[in-house]
């Protein structure tokens, strides 16, 4: 595997925090932390391998850093790249759009010609509606602190397996 | 199969490739919106006016592409109260956004008179729209149906903010735009508060559209209203799909509201610091111009420029505005009402033709279609308007739909509020247009309408006269029938208590005839109440010129006389001339009045009978206390008092119901035996 670039807002807490967790599940993998607030689209190409930290904002939309950005990388081919993303949302009081960021950034990277790795099982999560789902899994890892926050760590570990295995 | 709402965006608009020019563009609208936005609280503070500002920050994506995509020539535009980028990128002025915020005699939107922050320009179909907040989606739906009718281009655009959407009236509206398949786009500007009511309060959609995916011909676009790009696509979208489809869409915007909703609110009371602090860090204006600077679509030396620009243009505006008039007191009186029709061919509304007698349903129907007959530009609708051979609750209007077809003639829904807005609204589409509606099956079942009533009433005032809906209103009036408590209500003693609509209630077929010509030949709106049960009675049949006209404010002596004047309306003007016949053989000289027109009152009449007279019993079927009758006692006690020479008595139903069971009904509502004891009493006082 190799070097991973884990991008998401160093401003952001809850998702800087995951981020954290996540950083630590890929121990012994060189991992590096990439800051959506300062990001230049030259340092997507140094990755192979990226893990990206979006947060749901608002109803269902992408937080700011990333919104602002894309337009950015509409002109960047990412077709020898490998794209995980996570993603934190609110199933309960935002169940029409549960984690739609997942949805909006995979879609994107995807028509760019990423590969999306780390679809995750919908077991466990109660939602009304998500663009995070297609062909009944979630396309990357979305995360309820709001609900169900002492899932999240087991959550990760699951995730982060997956992830390693399509990343090799 | 396509799911509507699931139908793509085209992404016609981005920061990479957008015109130069038109980025500039919006973005000094943006400017000047946002600088008066911030600006108008100082007004109150130093006590100038603007005492009703709605902040808009925070839907600045939205309102920007709402009044981008308006074309003045073809769509009609209905923003609400928070709307003031809309206006001002729909093309008004930073002067003219003050003048209406202070309140100026030259407010474009109503010369001062209505609050401010409720901006419009009726010239350019920007509709200056009522407080009661989301009502104009039925005048949105009514003006669409008159865009289909006539072939015209353009859209209906209403716009509201999400928490109105739980009013019963927008619903009504959506229903009736998806049923009748109209081009109306409905914006719901989903910032999560009615003032402090959390949209959670509202509807358990936390995305109100979605509660309409179940209507037919209906798209819903969800669009991000902080953004300007989205929001442009999404109003371009909704527009062209729209246009294309002739069919109805909304356009749910999420927006967010950085300050309270109002200068009386204090969000700080029910917004948490981390709240606050998160929609001021997706404060739309900032973004854009952050979105401009990333991708080198203007410098910092060109926005410094625009927005320098853009607060010359205020300061000028702000010292052109302060120094213009205020409205004139003495203007208070101006466009109340419309100048009626004439109707000077029978300049005191009354006859000699002595033709076959006509009963009072013959004589409405037999002016409703030579009314239709002469104006193409006439239209009707209500509740059992017409199916096949029934036309009409009582058959009223029947044959008109064979006769003029479904597009002129046709059903509503059981919904009085929508068949009352949307004649307001399709009346706005031009000034030949003549609407009838039948306001309810029965006038009691008026009363879920009674908030779209009072807007017609207030549109020609409010306006400052440049609009005014040319609609009668027919209601199926009055008891007698055994009808119970809602077939029964007499209705115009609420009713009459509202300036700027005319009431008529006949009580003979040639006046229902002459009063409805009048009333469909008029500008501005008039209320035709029909005493339902004189229908088919014989002694309401008269002989009726074909081209009888009745003026409005004429009351009509239907037996003249010199002891006694018997002051009436509608079905009680039987009665009354029933008890003159029986108190003339015993020897007195009754003289009975139909005032026939109860706004404008022909007050001038009323007191020359009594000047005649020097006793009056007012007499009317509704119920004494608080009846119209309470009017006419007043009138004629303050400006005949020296002629009178009894008390002026009124006698009507009691204050109470009207009971189902006929003993009920005879005791509760007023009969002949009632008014003969009253004026022998007063014949003998």
């Amino acid at each position: 595997m190799g070097k991973i670039g884990l991008f998401y807002s160093f401003k952001s807490k809850k998702t800087a925090k995951i981020a954290g967790i996540i950083h630590n599940a890929f121990s012994g993998v060189e991992v590096q932390l990439v800051n959506v607030d300062e990001v230049h689209k030259e340092q997507f190409l140094e990755f192979n391998q990226m893990i990206f930290g979006v947060p749901t904002w608002f109803d269902g939309e992408l937080p700011n850093y990333w919104d602002e950005l894309l337009p950015a990388l509409e002109d960047v081919d990412f077709s020898d790249k490998k794209i995980a993303v996570f993603g934190l949302g609110d199933q309960k009081g935002y169940a029409e759009n549960f984690c739609d960021a997942i949805g909006i950034m995979t879609t994107f990277f995807e028509e760019k010609g990423a590969l999306i790795v780390g679809n995750f099982p919908l077991e466990g999560y109660t939602f009304e509606r998500s663009k995070a789902v297609k062909d009944g899994q979630f396309r990357g890892l979305p995360l309820d602190q709001e609900n169900q926050a002492r899932l999240t760590h087991k959550r990760i570990e699951n995730w982060v397996e997956i992830v390693k295995k399509e990343f090799n | 199969m396509k799911v509507l709402h699931d139908m793509p965006v085209e992404k016609i608009f981005t920061i990479k490739n957008t015109d130069k020019e038109l980025l500039k563009k919006w973005l000094y609208l943006m400017t000047v919106g946002r600088i008066i936005d911030e600006k108008a609280p100082n007004y109150l503070k130093q006590a100038i006016g603007w005492s009703y500002h709605a902040p808009y920050a925070g839907h600045d994506g939205i309102q920007l592409a709402i009044g981008q995509v308006f074309n003045r020539e073809e769509d009609h535009l209905f923003p609400y109260y928070r709307d003031m980028l809309t206006n001002i990128s729909a093309g008004l002025t930073a002067e003219e956004i003050i003048l209406n915020g202070i309140s100026k005699a030259a407010d474009v939107t109503s010369g001062g008179r209505h609050m401010s922050n409720h901006i419009g320009k009726p010239e350019w179909n920007i509709h200056n729209v009522s407080s009661a907040t989301g009502n104009h989606t039925l005048h949105a739906v009514g003006v669409a149906r008159a865009i289909k009718y006539y072939k015209g281009k353009g859209v209906a655009i209403s716009s509201q903010g999400e928490s109105s959407v739980s009013e019963g009236y927008v619903y009504e509206a959506i229903n009736g735009a998806s049923t009748e398949e109209l081009p109306v786009i409905f914006v719901f500007q989903d910032n999560g508060y009615g003032i402090s009511v959390p949209k959670k309060d509202q509807t358990a959609n936390r995305k109100v559209a979605n509660n309409f995916t179940g209507f037919k011909n209906l798209r819903i676009i969800h669009c991000n209203g902080k953004d300007v790009f989205d929001s442009i696509n999404a109003m371009t979208e909704a527009k062209k799909w729209s246009l294309e489809n002739q069919h109805p869409c909304i356009v749910q915007a999420n927006c967010i509201r950085i300050h309270s909703h109002s200068n009386s609110d204090r969000h700080d009371l029910y917004r948490n610091e981390a709240e606050l602090g998160y929609v001021l860090e997706s404060d739309p204006l900032l973004k854009f111009k952050r979105m401009l600077l990333r991708y080198e679509r203007l410098t910092k030396e060109e926005i410094h420029e625009i927005v320098e620009k853009a607060k010359e243009e205020v300061k000028l505006a702000h010292r052109s505005a302060m120094a213009s008039p205020d409205p004139d007191p003495a203007s208070i009186y101006d466009f109340i009402i419309p100048e009626p029709y004439p109707a000077s061919k029978y300049p005191e509304g009354i006859h000699n033709f002595a033709g076959e007698k006509k009963k009072l349903i013959e004589g409405i129907n037999e002016t409703l279609k030579a009314e239709f007959r002469l104006n193409p530009d006439t239209f009707i609708w209500g509740q059992d308007m017409a199916n096949k051979e029934k036309g009409g609750i009582f058959n009223v209007s029947k044959g008109l739909q064979q006769e003029f077809g479904p597009a002129r003639v046709f059903n509503g829904p059981i919904a009085e509020d929508f068949i009352t807005g949307t004649a307001n609204g399709m009346s706005r589409y031009n000034k030949k247009i003549r609407i009838v509606v039948e306001g309810a099956e029965f006038a009691d079942y008026f009363w879920p309408a009674m908030e779209q009533y009072v807007e017609m009433t207030h549109e020609y005032w409010r306006t400052n006269g440049k609009f005014s809906p040319n609609v009668t209103i027919r209601l199926a009036s009055g008891g007698y029938i055994g009808g119970g408590l809602y077939h029964s209500q007499t209705t115009e003693g609420t009713l009459s208590t509202f300036p700027g609509i005319r009431i008529v209630y006949p009580s003979f077929a040639d006046d229902a005839a002459g009063l409805l010509r009048t009333s469909i030949r008029s500008m501005g709106p008039t209320l035709f109440l029909e005493p339902k049960a004189l229908y088919n009675s014989p002694t309401a049949a008269t002989p009726i010129p074909d081209d009888f006209e009745v003026p409005f404010g004429k009351a009509r002596i239907r037996r003249s006389g010199t002891d006694l004047s018997l002051i009436t309306y509608g079905n009680t003007t039987h009665l009354s001339l029933k008890v003159a016949e029986r108190l003339s053989r015993e020897g007195f000289n009754i003289e009975v009045m139909d005032i026939r027109s109860l706004i404008p009152l022909d007050k001038e009449a009323i007191l020359n009978s009594v000047k005649k007279t020097g006793r009056v019993l007012v007499v009317h079927e509704d119920k004494v206390f608080g009846g119209f009758g309470g009017e006419l006692a007043g009138i004629i006690g303050e400006e005949a008092f020296e002629f009178l020479d009894a008390p002026v008595r009124r006698v009507g139903s009691a204050f109470t119901p009207v009971g189902f069971n006929r003993i009920l009904e005879a005791a509760i509502l007023i009969n002949e035996e009632k008014i003969y004891i009253a004026a022998l009493d007063l014949l003998k006082y």
